[in-house]
């Protein structure tokens, strides 16, 4: 039993399902469902079957390594199949049972809990999933991205690894859990929390990060004009890091930060109104 | 003839099941009424999982006899008796022997015709209609699509049972056919099940472990949890809305126990139990006021017989316990005071500024309030539970559970050693939550309360946004109504209007709609309100119209008005004194202010006995009306009209001579004064008079 284990488990499962493994997006990003491997496959009509391993950042929850499980960064097991299979229920339940977890031993339920990110203009319907109390998946029916409506309608299911892992190893911690026989998660991952707590907190740049914030912004301005969308899709991305970052460093006041949110908002709107749209295609 | 739906879908919200089922109810019954089907009996169950409809239908519409008419008895016979061809035409064009047609007596005159009788159409055919179609029509506050349907649902529907007599009722939703079988329990009993009739199906499903009565899963959780309490001598923290929660979300209840470590039981019993509910939705388990070392929850499984979810629940649990213990700790290592300024960078409304510009402004309302109110004089106190009641929003409890903002305020108030004043009201400022909430118990949390409440109301009306039937953001009305429970608990007496000017002038240049309607609005807003909570308490419509009519400045006295109304009502001098009063009003309607009333000119002794005795009534009524005793007030007015009665009997009002006619009206509108401070009579319905002509 160990985290990689438990990834192969799942990509074997959903490759299986047919979806296509995609590799980890390499920019920061808070949740996979904000790569291009959903973002963009949500907004066009055509079928979509993808699967990956997302590494996600969320500055403000990072704990110096000191929370057994709340860190500011963790990984998740991103799923979107286009269109919402009506058994899909069923299929995501096969999967845990394919983990070795005997449901019959276990109380799984879907817990109401709609899924919103005001940054990408998304929003869906849907449940975090329980299991003995445990929340190890959010599944959701996507309803709007970049804050257009898509359809065919996408389920998006996202496991918490490391939760996921906590059950399946009855550890109490995080940084208990084994990333591979050899390797534990403290190993790995607890040095770099302690540093990026730091950094997120104490010792990141606020005018650097302005700056970064305006360039990386400016820059996705001048490729929607060129019909680049896709990197500058990458550039909304990093504006969204930057102010993830500012955020955590206490340095938005109140009104900045509905405005810097609704900048984002703007810039994804019409990357993925020109997307949908059918531009910036060769 | 036994009629039974089953939708089956994904969980749904268990508000969304409660008003999907009524409204299922409601339409279902509508429809089949407006199809002439007889009802018998028609009942309703759920699950998150499924929506029930089982009803006893008659086979179909009942056969009713339908007279056809043809051309007139003159033109469709001979003289002779033989059928003309209009006749025969006719005849032939029905598909009827001409020997069967009969003569029909008309208004206006004989005709020939004929009876038939119009079997009318099956029940099945009926429903195969309409049950797609009021499907299609319920509604919910937030609906969804799913795969590639563009119907709407609350949750994605999975499959449609239905069934007549034991027969598929055919129809088709959204591609989705319905059948004659459903599903059991999703994890333990998910093949399909066919069946043919509500018992079989009941049986079906509790075999397979789905109980689709919510009263029986409520009752069969309380036995559990009973089972498991007594023993201990405990209880449940009270928590109705979780169990109704619950008893919605799972199909098979298993109540489970598990135990909590001793070092987390020091923390306060509101954070514990938040702790339980949010997340894992557990229940906290109290003996008298304290917690004990159990929860119980409950799982949608036959038995936890390995203990599997009993564990794994204690293990998250801890873990949160873990987390509520270190930010108890960790926040009580900076104080309240020392947190105040963090409060600039928390968004109260873009408009209206940020918690540090609410906190400026509450505690200028309160040290109003506590000048006008006689309810609270330790303003010293009030002053710093504004100052710091808001300051809980930048600590790590409430970002980790926001339900407890303001207890948790209070509790690290407490904590701190601050006055208990000024814990007690930052613990209770926002209460009272709903309707059903207890109103704050201290004079500080009072005050507070009140003026974080009409801080936001005021503001966000300010600038512009409107609270609509389906749309209040802001909850202004939940607010509103808070206030005024408020007031009517506390007995609270201050002028209302004065309030909200005060409000106003706090706010500064801040807000950008003209003040005029700022306040026309917020009057409005509360005099709603306040008649919806005169509704909900029971009183008449046109009592609460007639005491709020003459105004809500105080809004503690108007409510005492319908009271006073209300208990009144009943007595025997009651309506005619109404008749009365209305009797004045109507005589006075468009007459100009006539001064006052000169005792020389009263010329009849009746009206020199109206004089008087009014004189000695206003005398005594004046102080009780400042006082608020209406029902005393009331009751003593009521004395006038038997005078009232001589004086209209025998008295010209409109006398010739202008004098006398000027002075008689002058007594009538000094009575009338004094009767607009209790009510406006004329909104009042008795007997006699056609109900709902005013409103």
């Amino acid at each position: 039993m160990s985290l990689q284990n438990l990834i192969m488990n799942l990509q074997r499962y959903w490759a299986d399902q047919g979806c296509y493994l995609a590799p980890s997006y390499d920019l920061e990003v808070g949740a996979g469902t904000m790569t291009p491997d959903t973002f963009f496959r949500v907004l066009d009509k055509r079928a979509w079957k993808v699967a990956y391993v997302q590494p996600s950042r969320r500055p403000t929850d990072g704990r110096y390594g000191e929370n057994p499980h709340r860190v500011q960064k963790h990984h998740q097991f991103q799923v979107i199949i286009k269109p919402a299979p009506a058994d899909i229920q069923k299929i995501y339940i096969d999967s845990l049972t394919a983990l070795g977890i005997n449901l019959e031993d276990h109380d799984l339920r879907f817990d109401e809990d709609d899924w919103e990110s005001p940054t990408i203009g998304a929003w869906g319907v849907g449940w975090q999933v329980m299991l003995d109390g445990l929340e190890i998946t959010q599944f959701t029916y996507f309803q709007q991205a970049g804050g257009l409506e898509v359809f065919p309608t996408p389920i998006e299911i996202t496991y918490g690894l490391e939760r996921l892992e906590m059950f399946l190893e009855e550890k109490d911690s995080f940084y208990d859990l084994k990333w591979s026989e050899d390797v534990s998660y403290r190993e790995l991952r607890f040095e770099e929390e302690r540093q990026f707590s730091d950094y997120n907190f104490n010792q990141a740049t606020v005018r650097s990060l302005r700056e970064w914030f305006s360039l990386a912004e400016k820059e996705a301005e001048q490729l929607i004009a060129k019909n680049l969308l896709l990197p500058a899709y990458d550039m909304c991305l990093k504006c969204s890091h930057f102010f993830n970052l500012l955020d955590s460093r206490g340095a938005i006041s109140v009104t900045e930060r509905v405005k810097m949110i609704a900048q984002i908002r703007a810039l994804v709107n019409q990357v993925a109104l020109k997307y949908a749209g059918g531009e910036g295609k060769s | 003839m036994e009629f039974l739906l089953e939708i089956n879908v994904e969980e749904m919200p268990s508000s969304h099941v409660k008003t999907a089922l009524s409204d299922l109810k409601e339409k279902l019954t509508r429809e089949l009424e407006a199809a002439k089907i007889p009802i018998r009996d028609l009942r309703v169950y759920s699950t998150c999982r499924r929506l029930v409809v089982f009803a006893d239908l008659a086979e179909g519409q009942e056969a009713r006899e339908e007279t056809v008419t043809g051309p007139p008895k003159a033109v469709a016979f001979a003289a002779d008796g033989t059928p003309t061809p209009a006749a025969l035409g006719f005849a032939r064009s029905r598909g009827i022997d001409v020997g069967k047609l009969e003569i029909i007596r008309t208004e206006k005159g004989e005709y020939v015709g004929f009876k038939k009788i119009e079997k009318g159409k099956g029940a099945g055919e009926i429903l195969a209609k309409v049950v797609p179609e009021v499907i299609g029509s319920l509604s919910f506050p937030k609906m969804m699509r799913w795969g590639e349907g563009q119907f709407r649902f609350s949750r994605p529907i999975r499959s449609l049972l239905c069934l007549l007599g034991g027969t598929v009722v055919p129809f088709e939703l959204d591609g989705l056919a319905s059948s004659d079988t459903t599903t059991g329990h999703k994890i333990r009993s998910p093949q399909k099940i066919t069946v043919k009739s509500f018992q079989e199906y009941k049986d079906a499903l509790k075999d397979n472990m789905v109980i689709i009565d919510a009263d029986e899963r409520k009752k069969n959780i309380l036995a559990q949890i009973d089972n498991l309490l007594t023993p201990l001598k405990a209880q449940l923290y009270p928590d109705p809305g979780l169990l109704e929660k619950l008893a919605n979300d799972v199909e098979c209840p298993f109540v489970f126990m598990g135990s909590i470590p001793e070092q987390y039981l020091s923390l306060p019993l509101e954070i514990l139990s938040t702790a339980m509910r949010e997340g894992q939705k557990l229940f906290s388990v109290v003996r008298g006021k304290k917690q004990i070392p159990y929860f119980l929850g409950l799982a949608d499984a036959p038995s936890d017989a390995k203990g599997f979810i009993q564990k794994g629940n204690e293990r998250v649990l801890r873990a949160r316990l873990e987390d509520a213990k270190f930010f108890w700790e960790h926040d009580l290592k900076k104080s309240l005071k020392k947190r105040a300024p963090a409060l600039k960078h928390v968004l109260f409304q873009e408009k209206l500024g940020s918690y540090d510009d609410k906190t400026q402004r509450l505690k200028k309302i309160v040290a109003y309030l506590c000048h006008k109110g006689e309810d609270c004089r330790d303003e010293k106190d009030a002053i710093m539970a504004a100052e710091l009641c808001k300051t809980d929003l930048v600590t790590d409890m409430v970002r980790e559970f926001p339900s407890l903002q303001g207890k948790v305020g209070g509790l690290y108030a407490k904590a701190e050693g601050l006055p208990a004043a000024v814990s007690q009201a930052i613990y209770e400022h926002y209460q009272p939550v709903s309707l059903e909430d207890e109103s704050p118990s201290s004079p500080g949390g009072t005050v507070l309360s009140v003026a974080d409440k009409l801080d936001s109301i005021v503001g966000v009306v300010g600038i512009g946004i409107q609270t609509t039937g389906s749309s209040d953001p802001f909850g202004l009305r939940r607010n509103a109504q808070g206030v005024c429970k408020i007031i009517l608990d506390r007995k609270l007496n201050f002028s209302f209007q004065r309030l909200l000017e005060k409000v106003l002038t706090v706010y500064g240049d801040k807000l950008k709609r003209p003040k005029k309607e700022i306040l026309d609005y917020c009057r409005e807003f509360f005099l709603n309100r306040l008649r919806y909570i005169c509704e909900r308490r029971g009183y008449r419509y046109d009592l609460i119209n007639a005491a709020l009519g003459v105004g809500i400045d105080n809004i503690h006295y108007s409510f005492m008005r319908v009271k006073a109304l209300d208990a009144l009502k009943a007595s025997p001098q009651f309506e005619p004194f109404i008749l009365m009063a209305k009797r004045v009003n109507n005589i006075l309607s468009g007459q100009p202010a006539c001064g006052a009333v000169n005792a020389d000119l009263l010329t009849e002794k009746q009206e020199r006995d109206l004089f008087s005795t009014f004189s000695i009534i206003k005398e005594n009524v004046i102080p009780m009306i400042a006082k608020g005793d209406f029902s005393q007030a009331q009751t003593i007015v009521f004395r006038l009209q038997p005078c009232l009665n001589d004086f209209f009997d025998h008295v010209l009002v409109m006398a010739e001579e202008n004098k006398l006619r000027k002075n008689r009206l002058a007594l009538l509108q000094a009575i009338s004064k004094i009767l607009t401070q209790m009510a406006d009579y004329s909104q009042v319905v008795v007997e006699g008079e056609k109900p709902g002509a005013k409103k």
